[in-house]
């Protein structure tokens, strides 16, 4: 069975990530720090909050950084707030973000309704790991106040049409992220957790 | 594009779900009536979300509660907002540890802000559902908390003027009048909304058919429409009441029921 851990900063609902996690088949163990060993297959960083408590509360929680304990190539999913935690930084705060994938995180327009809430359809622009087997207008569900802006594009797997085109999926070498909640979006988020799993 | 939400609400009070009509309570049956009377494994593909509110009239156990949210989390995967009688940080984080992804609150909109603002900082706006119950009273839209029985002095334009700066992620609009009594939503309440209204809104209170849900999501004022009537859509209710929206041109989710059989299947 493979093992993984979601690392839990104290800002929400982890119980349906973990428990999404366990029916697709792995274990699961939550951490609140990285000053342990890594002794897990992959990693997930979940997705409710603010930047800036969510940041802190891993770097005052922890000694050992993100990067060393990711540094053996260890897979780590970023769900919504943890997707934008990859990036260098976000308009939601002031504190600095992993710096993974090159770019940064922004508000949504102001022409629509802030936030973008509900569920919206998958344009896939490229085949990726954690999309495999992901139909183009699947259905996922959307709660967010900002988007990642890459500063290359091809990072980008999959898109969403908010009345501006909004990353929905990134994938840079062991990094995955989607800006919507797989946990909450049944079949298609299942599908998705299931092939993050089987690549580790 | 973002679709419009179909949302099932359930009322609990003591460990029991709750028929409500005009904010008056009828104890239902407990978590077993509504997983035998809703196919739970099923219901996600009907709708978009749950809104779980402890509307216990006596003194309210958060522990049981939360058990309950528990409950429904594992029983099926949709989005979930719960909340009934939130004051405090530390209850919104022991709701969220619950399954919860959303916490809906009224009274302290009114009685606290501040703890409003705590909530959006450490959680985020998105994580803040702003319940708002309106009766009409001498032809005037009143605002009322407390489950009803207390009457705000703001009408209910300022009110909803004023919740535009909250740091909120949607409005629960709920009527009192027509709550639990299957008339039909009552529309003119969307029309006390301000023209630049940039908050995600969900209508709630009345309704009895598929139609009435059609009729609220017609109104382009309108993100979602809520019921929460255990009798009118029971059984499967609630899929028939999709099929015919989505037959009528209804831009809602569409879920693959086959996929998720399949997934199912190799999963077991």
């Amino acid at each position: 069975m493979v093992n993984v851990a979601i690392f839990d900063y104290g800002a929400g609902n982890i119980f349906s990530l973990k428990n999404s996690l366990e029916q697709a088949g792995a274990s699961v163990d939550v951490i609140t720090s990285f000053d342990q060993p890594n002794v897990y297959s992959g990693l997930l960083l979940p997705g409710v909050g603010n930047f800036d408590p969510a940041i802190k509360s891993i770097n005052e929680n922890s000694k050992t950084q993100f990067h060393d304990f990711v540094k053996e190539n260890t897979p780590v999913l970023g769900i919504c707030l943890g997707m934008e935690m990859f990036f260098e930084k976000s308009e939601e705060g002031v504190e600095k973000g992993f710096n993974v994938i090159d770019g940064e995180i922004i508000v949504l327009p102001s022409t629509m309704k802030v936030p973008h809430m509900g569920w919206n359809n998958l344009e896939i622009k490229k085949p990726g790991i954690i999309l495999d087997g992901v139909d183009n207008g699947s259905w996922v569900y959307f709660v967010h106040s900002y988007r990642a802006k890459p500063k290359f594009d091809d990072v980008i797997t999959a898109e969403s049409d908010y009345g501006i085109k909004v990353p929905a999926v990134v994938e840079k070498n062991n990094f995955f992220g989607t800006q919507f909640h797989p946990e909450k979006s049944q079949t298609n988020g299942l599908l998705l957790l299931r092939n993050f799993l089987q690549d580790l | 594009m973002l679709k419009k939400r179909v949302i099932f609400t359930l009322l609990y009070d003591s460990g029991s779900f709750m028929l409500s009509r005009n904010f008056r309570l009828q104890r239902v049956g407990k978590l077993d009536w509504l997983q035998k009377n809703y196919n739970f494994s099923q219901i996600a593909f009907s709708i978009d979300e749950l809104v779980v509110l402890d509307v216990s009239r006596n003194e309210r156990d958060e522990e049981k509660f939360c058990h309950h949210v528990r409950s429904l989390n594992d029983s099926c995967f949709v989005p979930i907002a719960a909340g009934g009688g939130v004051r405090t940080l530390d209850q919104v984080r022991t709701l969220l540890q619950n399954g919860a992804d959303k916490v809906v609150v009224n009274t302290l909109l009114s009685e606290d802000p501040e703890v409003v603002r705590e909530i959006s900082i450490q959680y985020g706006r998105q994580c803040i559902v702003a319940a708002v119950d309106v009766k009409e009273v001498n032809g005037e839209f009143s605002v009322w908390t407390e489950n009803g029985t207390v009457q705000q002095q703001i009408g209910l334009a300022q009110w909803l003027e004023d919740l535009q700066s909250f740091p909120i992620g949607e409005i629960y609009l709920n009527s009192i009048d027509r709550d639990g009594t299957g008339q039909g939503f009552h529309i003119e309440l969307l029309d006390c909304l301000p023209v630049q209204a940039e908050i995600p809104l969900i209508l709630a209170g009345g309704a009895g058919i598929p139609s009435h849900l059609g009729e609220g999501l017609k109104n382009s004022r309108a993100d979602a429409v809520a019921t929460a009537h255990l009798f009118n859509f029971v059984g499967n209710g609630l899929q028939k009441a999709r099929i015919e929206l989505l037959d009528e041109g209804f831009d809602l989710a569409r879920w693959d029921v086959q996929l998720a059989n399949s997934l199912e299947e190799v999963l077991a």
